[in-house]
């Protein structure tokens, strides 16, 4: 962390609120909450797992992102007016969401019906690297596509979703994952 | 849900969320305060559903012992709020994303002495409503030891106090009311 957003330092204000940051605060504070958003979430996998064993964990996340994602959807589309059933909703999505925010995927809109999505930085895939336990493995190659598919259907129950790249990675500075959203043209 | 953004519009690959309004980005803020509570919510009772209360509760202990560093951390380094008196447990609490969504009044009494009361907790009519009892874990125990280590973080002198706590006689009562109190060396 660097320069304050804003200067708290002097007395206390009974009547402060956000409203008082400056429009670079509010979105630096919201960087921060979506971290803490993904520390959240990785704390209580860690906990979990300690506690319970893996098995009960990554069931744990599942049924967690599968009613987390249709708030974080509804947002999308309620607070964003995210509509429509083309895969530029999904890119728009990737672009509001808090949870995708600290990984800032690249966007690649491919024509009107095909979407790819690169992920080049992935703090929790860093960190399942380091732990070594191979975990990448469920939360990577089986967890993600069935989340990306909820976020496709929810625009377009016709949108394919598939993995183009996945880890395990062989290098470092390989990309972590990379997707593909199409919708086929019906023939 | 009230519309903060209107993005019905192409595909702006440039799109970053400086381009909300103040209004939004600060409805936007107070949206990811839900976000961090029902992430929360929805951990814990998926835990307890599969292994019981006793493991549930020990998470969530340990989660929070670890999260609410990083709350400090934002109030000290990304808002500037130093010191070592009740007024930046204070501050803490009006800038903390978990602060926005229950209605909490802030009596600071002199630099050495707040009490916080809060009228409105989303959580404590979850545990309510649901009737298990829980609220004596999650507002006393939990909640205590999260408040002691905001104030510990700011002065390891400095006392933690419920005056008021669950279960509630009746839903008109405040959920629950604490006292931060630095004593006079004497």
């Amino acid at each position: 962390m660097k320069e304050p957003l804003f200067d708290y330092g002097g007395d206390f204000d009974s009547s402060f609120d956000q409203s008082q940051l400056s429009k670079e605060g509010l979105v630096g504070l919201l960087a921060a909450y979506s971290n803490y958003i993904r520390k959240l979430d990785g704390h209580w996998y860690l906990s979990a797992m300690d506690k319970c064993g893996n098995d009960v964990a990554y069931d744990c996340d599942i049924d967690v992102w599968n009613k987390l994602m249709k708030f974080e959807l509804k947002v999308a589309s309620d607070m964003m007016n995210i509509c429509g059933d083309g895969v530029a909703s999904v890119a728009k999505y990737f672009q509001v969401s808090p949870w995708f925010w600290t990984f800032k995927p690249r966007l690649k809109l491919k024509g009107e019906d095909r979407l790819e999505v690169t992920f080049d930085k992935c703090p929790t895939l860093l960190a399942l690297e380091k732990e070594g336990l191979g975990r990448e493995a469920q939360i990577c190659q089986i967890m993600e596509p069935e989340l990306f598919e909820t976020i496709a259907h929810h625009f377009n129950p016709k949108m394919k979703v598939a993995a183009l790249t996945l880890p395990p990675r062989k290098n470092i500075d390989d990309v972590c994952c990379q997707w593909e959203f199409k919708i086929e043209s019906e023939r | 849900m009230k519309l903060l953004y209107d993005y019905s519009g192409d595909f702006d690959p440039s799109f970053d969320h400086g381009r909300l309004s103040k209004e939004g980005l600060v409805g936007l803020l107070h949206t990811y305060s839900d976000y961090i509570r029902r992430l929360d919510g929805h951990w814990y009772l998926s835990v307890m559903n599969r292994c019981g209360n006793d493991a549930a509760f020990a998470c969530d202990t340990e989660v929070w012992e670890r999260l609410v560093l990083y709350e400090l951390k934002i109030a000290s380094e990304l808002l500037n709020i130093r010191g070592d008196d009740a007024v930046a447990v204070a501050k803490v609490f009006q800038v903390s994303p978990w602060f926005w969504m229950y209605k909490c009044d802030l009596d600071l009494k002199s630099r050495d002495h707040l009490i916080i009361t809060y009228r409105d907790c989303p959580t404590l009519l979850a545990l309510e409503r649901e009737g298990a009892g829980r609220e004596r874990q999650i507002c006393v125990d939990l909640e205590m030891k999260i408040f002691m280590k905001m104030a510990h973080f700011y002065n390891p002198k400095m006392k933690v106090t419920a005056l008021k706590l669950p279960p509630r006689k009746s839903a008109d009562d405040v959920c629950c009311r604490w006292e931060f109190k630095i004593e006079e060396n004497k």
